[in-house]
């Protein structure tokens, strides 16, 4: 608080007579903080002290006030964020933020595209046709988290910072991989069904689910297993940065889950309606011509990992891609794990959990 | 990855497969390395890398008046066949008048290039401790900035499921404005919670709930890019007179640098708006006195911010107030000249009356 005799000698001023200095007199937003610089520079969790630190369970902030400022008594309401804390907070959304931050690249710079070596003509259509995929989807990642931010209310801002990295990272990828295509002489191929079935969750949590749990959950198996598939270090540098990407989307939606089952444990069961969907148990198939079911993704990431087209090579790259989707099924369950659906195994399709047992010699 | 979207046909086969039996590889089939999309040339990178202009050569660079599929279809490759197209997305807007900028892909590359982070890259330890009323102003100053910031983020996040994916520069460059405006939100909320303050005052919110009410994209825009783009483009440009650190200096600098490019997406995108239609430029204003009115609102009625910047302009309220009466004179300047970059020349002369008294006497 401002010391009575500074603001006496203010009031006295001339031309301060219509100066109002309530807000100093009386600041009605906890100050004095203590606020320090930590190892890895001025994070939001350092900022997190006092008042500023307590995120409420629930709200009636309508205003687009963000937390800790002082509250006009003339706000007016925009009925449009959730009161809910449980509705969109993740306890890693900060330390994924800053993260962030500092692991941004650019597709323009950071990829040694000179290094781009001339590839058997097969294996570039693979790879072009991978990439057609690639910058199809990626976006929709996007567009979905997009939808559901102006719910998220300045009480929980955290989320809505995550949320922007998020759309920033797709943007990339979408960049990357089209440029990928473009980049070596075949350029985009065939489009396929696509990642629209994506933007109809209705709620946070269905979000979550449909696209951290299991859309990029599945796609950053696919990333991480670059070194597999990708034939110059070109490529492989653009799939583990975009996996580095990819894993702070899926850390949020890992621990968003947690947090929602953990404070909202009626509603588990609403959980594995969005899980029951996305696996195919209510009649709908994995039908997206990509990285589960057939089409030319498939067949396209077969050529690359069987390193041709060969009736041995592509043999060979089915065999690697059946390993691929038994590393896509195990990362997926151990996500649920960590999110406290354990139980979720025993729900699952014969045509998934087959995929849990021991690979044949 | 799976997707939500399916045949009767499809159901029924999943239905009956509960446990297929083992894998047989399918045949090579390949027909997706037949379609008929372009080949492009392969580009020479050069030193500012592999652009995005520089990889959306011929048919994949060309955006059309209006984008005609209704799915996440690439611009440039081939459509999915009919019998497999899937849901069509909630997009809106179809029509490139209605999004579109030339400078959007620059913007974008421009963007990634200038990226800051406030955690490492501000000089923290540079604060000094302040008189409390001076370090409250600021902080009141600051709280002002992250509160609108964050509101304009949010709306923009909001428009991106909207936008069809044939315009995929304007995603990629709003994309990076999103991600500025959250480091916006960071960076000012961090100052101010430092060096022994607080937040101040929430701001009256009558052009953060304009913003958020816009019905046309354009109109967000108008908005976010030129209205409040400006004056805060020029806030910040006196960011040195207003700072007293050299961590204060950064903060402005940086923010000034992403807003000229948040400008320069505004005044190409309205430029390219109002030469599609002879009837926008009488929507566009509609869109500017609906924004001044609200603008000039906010500003009369936020008693904390004024005085706050009266304070932290001046060693004497008198001083303050005439550097005061300076900045909202460089706002205004700055305002006009992003319309008439954006080929609107006239709007000193439709200034609404309450903006136009607010500038002359603040």
């Amino acid at each position: 608080m401002v010391k009575p005799e500074i603001l006496e000698q203010l009031r006295r001023e001339p031309g301060a007579e219509d100066l109002d200095l309530s807000w100093l007199e009386r600041p009605a937003a906890e100050r004095g903080l203590e606020v320090k610089v930590g190892k890895r520079g001025l994070t939001l969790d350092d900022i997190a002290v006092g008042s500023y630190g307590d995120v409420p369970e629930t709200t009636r902030n309508q205003s687009g006030r963000l937390r800790g400022s002082a509250p006009r008594p003339d706000a007016q309401n925009m009925a449009a964020h959730w009161p809910y804390k449980a509705e969109s907070w993740s306890e890693s959304a900060t330390m994924l933020y800053e993260e962030a931050l500092q692991r941004q690249w650019s597709s323009a710079t950071d990829i040694p595209w000179h290094e781009l070596p001339e590839m058997d003509e097969d294996l570039e259509l693979a790879m072009s046709q991978l990439c057609t995929f690639l910058t199809q989807v990626e976006f929709i990642a996007g567009d979905e988290p997009g939808k559901f931010a102006p719910n998220i209310s300045g009480d929980h801002f955290e989320i809505g910072l995550f949320l922007a990295t998020q759309i920033m990272d797709e943007a990339r990828h979408l960049d990357v991989f089209r440029k990928r295509a473009l980049a070596n002489g075949v350029g985009l191929l065939q489009a396929g069904t696509g990642a629209v079935g994506l933007l109809t969750a209705q709620s946070f949590i269905e979000m979550t689910v449909q696209l951290h749990i299991v859309g990029e959950g599945f796609v950053q198996s696919v990333f991480r297993m670059g070194e597999l598939f990708a034939h110059s270090e070109v490529d492989k540098r653009i799939f583990r940065l975009s996996a580095q990407d990819e894993s702070r989307h899926v850390a949020f939606g890992v621990m968003h889950m947690k947090h929602f089952l953990e404070t909202e444990p009626e509603r588990r069961e609403e959980v594995h309606t969005y899980l029951d969907r996305m696996e195919g148990q209510v009649g709908v198939v994995p039908n997206q011509s990509g990285l589960t079911g057939g089409g030319e993704t498939t067949e396209a990431l077969a050529i690359l990992l069987g390193g041709g087209t060969s009736e041995a090579k592509l043999n060979e790259g089915y065999k690697k891609l059946l390993a691929i989707r038994r590393r896509q099924l195990k990362e997926y369950v151990h996500r649920l794990e960590v999110a406290g659906l354990g139980d979720r195994v025993e729900r699952m399709p014969d045509r998934m959990r087959v995929f849990l047992q021991a690979a044949p010699n | 990855m799976p997707d939500t979207s399916t045949t009767p046909e499809q159901e029924k086969t999943a239905t009956q497969e509960q446990a297929p039996p083992p894998f047989q590889p399918p045949p090579l089939d390949m027909g997706w390395a037949k379609t008929p999309t372009e080949r492009p040339p392969k580009p020479e990178f050069g030193p500012e890398g592999f652009t995005l202009r520089m990889a959306d050569v011929g048919s994949y660079r060309f955006a059309p008046d209006h984008w005609p599929f209704k799915n996440d279809t690439p611009r440039g490759a081939w459509p999915v066949p009919g019998d497999r197209h899937g849901l069509a997305a909630p997009y809106t807007i179809y029509d490139k008048d209605e999004v579109w900028a030339e400078n959007a892909a620059d913007l974008y590359e421009l963007a990634i290039q200038q990226r800051w982070a406030p955690a490492t890259e501000i000089s923290w330890g540079s604060i000094e401790a302040l008189p409390e009323h001076i370090e409250a102003s600021l902080d009141q100053i600051y709280t002002q900035l992250s509160e609108q910031q964050y509101n304009s983020n949010q709306a923009l996040m909001g428009w991106l499921q909207q936008i069809s994916y044939g315009y995929h520069e304007v995603k990629l460059y709003l994309s990076t404005q999103i991600f500025d405006q959250a480091r916006h939100v960071e960076a000012f909320r961090k100052r101010a919670l430092y060096n022994g303050g607080g937040l101040g005052v929430q701001m009256p919110g009558f052009m953060n709930r304009t913003v958020a009410a816009a019905f046309k994209f354009t109109e967000v825009v108008v908005y976010i890019n030129i209205l409040r783009g400006s004056f805060t483009l020029a806030l910040a440009e006196w960011g040195d007179r207003i700072g007293r650190s050299q961590a204060d200096q950064q903060l402005f600098q940086n923010t000034a640098r992403d807003l000229r490019r948040h400008l320069s997406y505004g005044a190409e995108h309205l430029k390219y708006y109002l030469r599609s239609d002879t009837d926008h430029v009488s929507l566009v204003h509609a869109w500017l006195n609906r924004g001044e009115i609200m603008l000039a609102a906010d500003l009369r009625r936020d008693k904390a911010l004024r005085e706050a910047l009266i304070l932290s302009l001046g060693d004497t309220v008198l001083e303050g107030k005439a550097r005061l009466k300076e900045l909202r004179e460089a706002q205004l300047q700055q305002y006009l000249e992003t319309l008439a970059s954006a080929t609107l020349y006239d709007r000193a002369d439709k200034l609404v009356p309450t903006m136009k008294e607010m500038i002359e006497s603040p």
